[in-house]
Formats: C-alpha cells, structure tokens, sequence
C-alpha cells in the first residue's frame, strides 16, 4: 500500500494568548491558553480528495497550518509522505492555496507564475512551458498578462490554484477555496479539484460550505472546538440506511397508483416523501449562466 | 529501503537562486509600488536648493551650502527609503498572508529574510547612485557659474593678478565637486543599509508596518545619541552607577549611528582616510551579519 | 542536548557580545574620524541648551550638516537685520554643530569684529560712550571667537586673516596684529605677504620696533625678490626713528622721492602727428 499523503497523529496545538477565548483552560500572568487542536488524527490517503469540514474557529486552519509547517505542534506529529511537516522536502510536494489568497499585486498572472516556480527551482523553457500550460488549465491565459490588482476573486483563486501546482506536488492542500466565490468561479474550482484527483494528486480541503464539499470528496472529517467529531467515507456519513429513492421520469398517474398499492401491501414499509424534484438554485444558476454564455 | 520521496527531493541548505528570486521580487515590487517617486521629490528639492541665494555670502560659502544640504538632503532621503521601504515587506507579506504561499514552497527562512534584505539594498544602492548624480550635475552646474562670474568680477577689479585669480577659482573649486564626494554617498549607503537591517529585525516581531516604521525611527534617532550618552552622562555622573550601567547597556545593544555619519565631515571637505573607510565597511557587514542572525532566531520560531 | 536558554535571552546575549567586540572598534574609529575631520565632534552641553527642540532631534536625527546650515542661513538674516547679537548665536550654534567648519569661525569674527563695529560707528543717535562701550565689546568678542576657533582648527590660516584684520582695522593693535602674521608663518596656506606683514606691525608695536626693525633688514638681505617698496620704505624710516648706526643703513633710494621724481619727469603724452609739448 502506498504512503499516505498526510498523516497526523494526536496533533494538539496550544496558543498563548491575551484574551480569553472559547477553548481556554488556563490561566496564568502571561494570559491564557487556547486550544486550538485538541489530540487530532487522521489520515489522507495517497490520490484521494480529503475534506476537513467544521464551522469558523473549529481548528482547520492551524491544522493545516501545521502540515504545511508555517506551525509547529505543540504535541504529536503532522506527516506528509513519510516526511516530517516541517522538514523543507515535505514542502517541495504541496502545494497550498490559503484562503481569498493576496498575491503580490502588481505581479501579471505570468509573473506571479514565474515568482513561485522559480522558488521551487524550475527555470527556462520547462518553466515557461509550465506557465502556459497552466494558464490554459485554469483559464487564466487572456488574462496572461495583466496585474492581480484587476483579477476577481475567482481568478485570483484560479491563479493561485496554478500557482500551488506549479512544481507537480503530490499534494494539494486549499484552505476555503470555494470561499467568496460565485457559483461559476466555484464551479470551475471543484472541477480543477476533480481533475488534479483523476491526475492522481491528493487533495486536502478546509472548508465550512459541506454541500461543496460533498461533491468533490472522498473522505470528510467534522472538527468541532478543535475535535474530531466524525470521519469517514462520504457515503458512509451521508447515507440514510433505512431509505431508498427511486426518480421516475414521464411516469403516468396509473402506475404511481400502481406502486403506491404495492408499497402498502409490505408490512412496515411506507411512501416517506414523494412529488416532484426540486433543482437546487445553484444548479438552476449554472443552467441560466451557460445558456447565457451560448446565446452570446 | 529507499523511498520515492527520498530520490525525487534534493534541496540545497542555501540557494543563491531562491534568495534571488526573492530579492527580484522585491525589487519589482517596492518599484511597481511607485516607491521610487520620492526620487522626483528629491529632484524638486534639489533644484530648490540650488537656488539659494544668500546676497551678503560669498560664491565659496554660497557653493559650499548648496552642496551640504543637497548631500544632507540625499542622506536623509537613503536612511528614510530605508526604513519604509523595508517595514513595507515583511508585515506586508503577513497581512496580504502571501507569507504563507512563499514559505509553504521549499524556501528556507534565511533565504527569505536575505532575499528581502538584499532586494532593498539593491534598490537603496540604485536610489542614492541616482540621487548623487543628481546632486553632481547641480553642484557642477552652480560651480562653473560661480567662477566663471567669480572671473568677471575680478578681472573687473584693478590690480588683481593672475595668480590671485587663480587661487580664487580654486578655492571655489575646492567646494566644488570633488571624488572625494563618492565616499560621502559610499557613507549614506554604509548607514542605510543598517538601518535597513534593523527594520528587518524589528520587522520580524512587529504586528505592523506602522509600528516597524515608528520603532525603527526611534530606534535610528537614539542610535545618534552614543557621544552624547559618553560625553554627559558617563562622564558627568561617575559616582551614579545605574546611570553608569544603562548607558553602558544602551551602548552594547543600540547601534552606534552617529558613526555612520562621516559623510558629513567628508562633505565639508575632509580629508578621506581609505583605511577607516574599509574599517567602516566590515563594521557594517558586522552589522548585517549579527542582526540578520537575531532576525532569523526571532523568524525561526515565529508562527504565521 | 538542546540548549535551556530562552530564546529571548539568547538574542539578548548575542547583541551583547557583539556590542562587546564593536564597542573598542567603534570607539578607535571614532577616535580615527574625529583626528581626520570626516566625524564631527558631539557638540557641548551649552550648545544643546541653547538648541531648540526640533534642531535638536535634527541633530540627534544624524542632520547635522542640515541644522547648522539652517543656523547659517539664519545668522545670513540676522546680518541683514543688523541684529548682532541674534547674528552671534546662530553662527556660534553653527559652530557648535560643525566646529571643524572654519567659514563659521572666519564668520563670526568678521561679523562680530568688521561688520558690527561698523554698524556703530554709522549710529548718529547712539551717545558716545555706549558706542564706545559696545565698540569695546564686539572687538574683544571677536577675538575671544577666533581664539575659540583656533583652538578647534589650531592650523586655520583664515581665521587668523580674518582676526589680524580686527587687530588692525577696528583695534588698531599692531602688536596682536603682528602676533596673527607670525602665527601664520609655516602654516600651509598662509599669505606670501604674512612675513611682511608681521615686521610692518611688529615695528609699529611699542617696545618691538627693534625686533621688527631686524626682521625686515633680514627679509630685506634674502633677496631682491623682497625689495618691495613699502619694505624699503618701512626700513629707510626705523634705520632714522631707531637710530641704527649708519654703517647698517640700506643704500636704498625713498621710493615715495622717486615717485615723485618720476611724476615730475613724466613724458607727455604725444599728440597726433607726433607733437610733443614740454
């Protein structure tokens, strides 16, 4: 079996701070000290798309913190491919998008492609060949040349979406990357996601939008006030196991009837919801947008 | 056995490319930030300062003052674009978080930190290299001008001869430009850059731009006083020993700026000593060295 | 082991050591700096009471140059305004910002010594004794000025100019006057007419008539490149009032008789045509 891509063991991570905050548990003259991560595991396995959901304040950020290294742990340890998550080799296999990044502004697409390659030691025609091809990927490649200071929200996260892939890490870890933006731009983002796990690149994702997440991922775990609360596969968290669906399409009155009878014969069974489906509006805005994009 | 990870990554302890890359940045950024257009205040002033005129003065006196405030003004113009433009990186890399996307890449902290530092010497370098050949073409320009009236008047004049005519010029000339005036520049940049170097520092700890911007003035403002503190108060109160122990703490902790400031004698007319002026040097690599290092325990450890 | 230290406490250390190793380097650099004049010297506590705040963080703020060029430019107004005193204290602050700078000496004690006593002797309305008070005052001031000046630039040819010119024009001292030129002999810079001038007032001075007698017989003998009229003329009129012996006398015609011997015997210009008239 291979390596996982992330592996974090009993993490906990304590601040000091000034302020009382929600986790605090003690007290001392220099101030009080936060919880931020309370004795976490988990794992992400090497080519799937792993999610860590919890609401604002749960502990996501510093976990992710703490993989990427910008963190040390205050106890246990946080893994990348066997490495650990402050040795400077584990860092040449990820690649991080943070949230509503802020690159340098007055850099062009291109220029801010090159910057962060050449951090990772790519140079030339290997560089340059990169660039392009990841500009095409995300499609950034008309705004090739112009500042970040003119990009919207979805394009700066697209670019930096390229930016994190810029070496070919292993590993791709984005912190709210659905955060802020509209339905199309995150759209684009979840299909970018989807295409770096067909790439067999392992994705870990912060996000507090579940239904988002849910799309893209194969494994989720719910931190809550720094806990794990629940981890597993998609199916397993979201599936209700005493129901069953069936979508019928250009079905006639009778045979509703038909089965409606046939479900009241079985003893303990019963018709829980039925009617027509709805679509969700972001699906419904997705539908308009396209068709406005043709017609143009 | 030999993992994948272990054959794929091989990543220098230091690479002069990767601090490069970074110093470019800066470069580019502290340059699109349009940083650079306090030159074009510089310029305005200069020419100001060329048009002092002071009636009752002589052309040697009026030349002389022209040329101390347009090189205290380029000094002051270096230490200051040193401070800013240097509290404008780190805390801002911080709070725009693109901190995060540089060290989540493998950079290594010091290469970070040289990257930054270099990246403003460069541009510190470049500013005073443009600011003194400004300073040069006006000096030169106001110098022909007063000996070529200074001439006038005294062939005008009855019995002066040509000797004394002579001499006259040179006395002017000697207020004049003179390569000597190269090193005064040289002695601006030996302070920028430890100036430079302290914010860096301060930088390191600090919460904001502002904040990195008012210690590091503070702290260049004090760093002036190491006479003063010598001549007044460990002198004057020898018998008060925790008067005695601070100033020597100050001494020990606190650059000594006032020692950077040689360029002023030499603007004046000072004789250049070279040997001092390589002394000057290594103390402002001593400088970079040390304070680098303390930079680099406090980023170290730091948390994002 | 890893070490126990804090780290706080370990950058307070190294900051330490290192104040430790730079502090006997800066200080013989400073010492280096001041001796070549490429540092200036930290001004007096007199002169810090007398700043005003914000020259005094310029100064602070290593502007030196800038705070006393403000000064000099401020006693530049004050000359206008004929207003001494005022005119004083800036060039004396610009003094005590640059005191290796000579123009603020030669400044102050031509201001104080020229320009001020003869301001007064313009006062139609100013009782005499008030202006020969005051007189009395700027004179001496500006010679106190210079010899201050001195004292920071011992080698100054210009202060002492400008200090003989205050001897000799407002004090009409001969013997301070003398004391200035011999001062300047040997000094790099001086005058080819400071050896002159120091016998020329030594003789005028009373009780030294003798000795500047000798030392302008002894100019005299090195050469002919000495035998100025003004020389001869000064030696011609001592070898009399001194009573030198005959024998010692300089076989040299008055250069003021032959002057007018020669206006007298002045050819007229010819006319056109190549007239002359007697």
């Amino acid at each position: 079996m291979s390596e996982p891509a992330v592996e974090v063991k009993n993490l906990t991570k304590v601040f000091q701070t000034g302020s009382p905050g929600a986790n605090v548990f003690k007290k001392g003259i220099a101030g009080s000290y936060v919880v931020a991560v309370d004795n976490l595991s988990f794992q992400v396995n090497s080519g799937e798309v792993y999610g860590l959901i919890g609401p604002n304040g749960s502990g996501k950020s510093t976990t992710m913190k703490v993989v990427l290294g910008l963190m040390s742990p205050t106890e246990g340890s946080a893994k990348v491919f066997g490495l650990d998550s402050g040795d400077i080799k584990a860092r040449s296999e990820i690649g991080f998008l943070p949230e509503n990044p802020y690159f340098y502004r007055h850099l062009s697409g291109e220029e801010t492609l090159k910057f962060y390659g050449k951090l990772c030691g790519l140079k030339g025609k290997a560089l340059n060949d990169r660039i392009s091809e990841l500009l095409e990927m995300v499609d950034l490649e008309g705004a090739r040349k112009r500042r970040l200071a003119g990009y919207s929200k979805g394009m700066l996260q697209r670019i930096g979406l390229a930016q994190a892939i810029i070496q070919r890490p292993r590993l791709v870890i984005l912190d709210e990357p659905t955060a802020g933006v509209d339905p199309v731009g995150s759209r684009q983002i979840r299909d970018l996601i989807i295409k770096l796990k067909e790439e067999g690149i392992s994705v870990f994702l912060c996000s507090h939008l579940l239904e988002q997440v849910q799309e893209v991922c194969d494994h989720v775990g719910i931190i809550f006030k720094g806990r794990m609360r629940q981890e597993g596969t998609l199916e397993e968290l979201v599936s209700i196991e005493n129901r069953y669906s069936i979508v019928l399409e250009d079905a006639s009155p009778a045979l509703i009837k038909e089965i409606e009878k046939l479900v009241a014969k079985e003893k303990g069974a019963s018709i829980a919801e039925q009617g027509n489906p709805k679509t969700t509006l972001e699906r419904l805005f997705l539908k308009i947008a396209g068709r406005k994009e043709s017609d143009a | 056995m030999t993992t994948f990870t272990e054959t794929r990554i091989k990543i220098p302890m230091f690479s002069p490319s990767r601090v490069w890359t970074i110093a470019t940045g800066t470069m580019t950024q502290l340059v699109r930030m349009k940083t650079f257009y306090f030159l074009l205040v510089f310029a305005v002033l200069v020419a100001a300062i060329g048009n002092i005129d002071i009636k009752s003065a002589s052309s040697v006196s009026q030349l002389e003052t022209i040329k101390k405030v347009s090189f205290g003004t380029m000094d002051i113009f270096a230490w200051l674009y040193a401070i800013v433009a240097t509290a404008l990186l780190i805390p801002r890399d911080l709070e725009d978080r693109t901190l995060y996307t540089i060290l989540s890449k493998p950079v290594r902290r010091i290469e970070y930190l040289i990257g930054k530092l270099l990246g403003v010497l460069v541009l510190i370098a470049a500013s005073l290299a443009l600011m003194f050949t400004l300073c040069l073409l006006m000096l030169a320009y106001k110098q022909s001008g007063f000996i070529a009236d200074e001439i006038k008047m005294l062939q005008a004049a009855p019995n002066v001869t040509t000797a004394e005519i002579e001499e006259q010029v040179k006395l002017i000339q000697r207020q004049g430009v003179r390569p000597e005036l190269a090193v005064a520049a040289l002695a601006s940049f030996l302070k920028s850059s430890v100036v430079a170097v302290m914010t860096i520092l301060i930088s390191t700890f600090a919460s904001s731009s502002l904040f990195t911007i008012i210690t590091s003035i503070f702290f260049f403002l004090i760093g002036h006083a190491h006479g003063m503190m010598t001549d007044f108060w460990l002198h004057k109160t020898e018998g008060n020993l925790i008067i005695r122990m601070l100033t020597k703490v100050f001494k020990l902790l606190i650059p000594d700026f006032q020692l950077f400031s040689f360029s002023e004698g030499i603007v004046i007319g000072a004789e250049v000593v070279p040997r001092v002026v390589w002394s000057m040097g290594f103390l402002t690599g001593g400088y970079l060295f040390v304070f680098l290092l303390i930079s680099l325990m406090i980023f170290l450890y730091k948390e994002f | 082991m890893p070490s126990k230290l804090p780290n706080w406490l370990k950058i307070v250390l190294i900051l330490a050591a290192f104040g430790l190793v730079r502090s006997p380097v800066e200080n013989s650099l400073r010492r280096k700096m001041n001796t070549a004049g490429m540092l200036l010297p930290t001004p007096g506590h007199s002169a810090m009471a007398q700043m005003g705040q914000s020259a005094l963080m310029g100064m602070l703020g290593g502007l030196r140059t800038l705070v006393a060029t403000g000064y000099l430019l401020d006693s530049y107004r004050h000359f206008d305004n004929a207003d001494w005193d005022a005119n004083r204290k800036s060039l004396l602050l610009a003094t005590y910002l640059e005191p290796t700078e000579e123009s603020h000496w030669v400044d102050l004690v031509w201001h104080r010594g020229i320009n001020a006593p003869a301001w007064l002797e313009t006062r139609a309305r100013l009782p005499e004794i008030e202006k020969r008070i005051l007189y009395h005052e700027y004179t001496r001031d500006a010679i106190e000025l210079g010899e201050a000046g001195l004292k920071n630039l011992p080698k100054s040819v210009e202060i002492r100019k400008q200090m003989a010119e205050v001897y000799r024009e407002k004090i009409k001292d001969p013997c301070g006057t003398a004391k200035m030129y011999k001062e300047m002999l040997g000094l790099e810079g001086a005058p080819m007419y400071a050896n002159r001038f120091y016998g020329y007032f030594l003789s005028e001075c009373p009780g030294k008539e003798k000795e500047g007698y000798d030392h302008l017989v002894n100019l005299y003998w090195e050469g002919s490149h000495n035998h100025l009229p003004t020389l001869i003329k000064k030696i011609l009129v001592l070898q009399e009032e001194l009573d030198i012996p005959v024998p010692l006398w300089i076989r040299e015609k008055d250069p003021d008789a032959q002057k007018q011997i020669n206006r007298r015997i002045k050819k007229p210009k010819p006319l056109p045509g190549g007239i002359v008239i007697p």
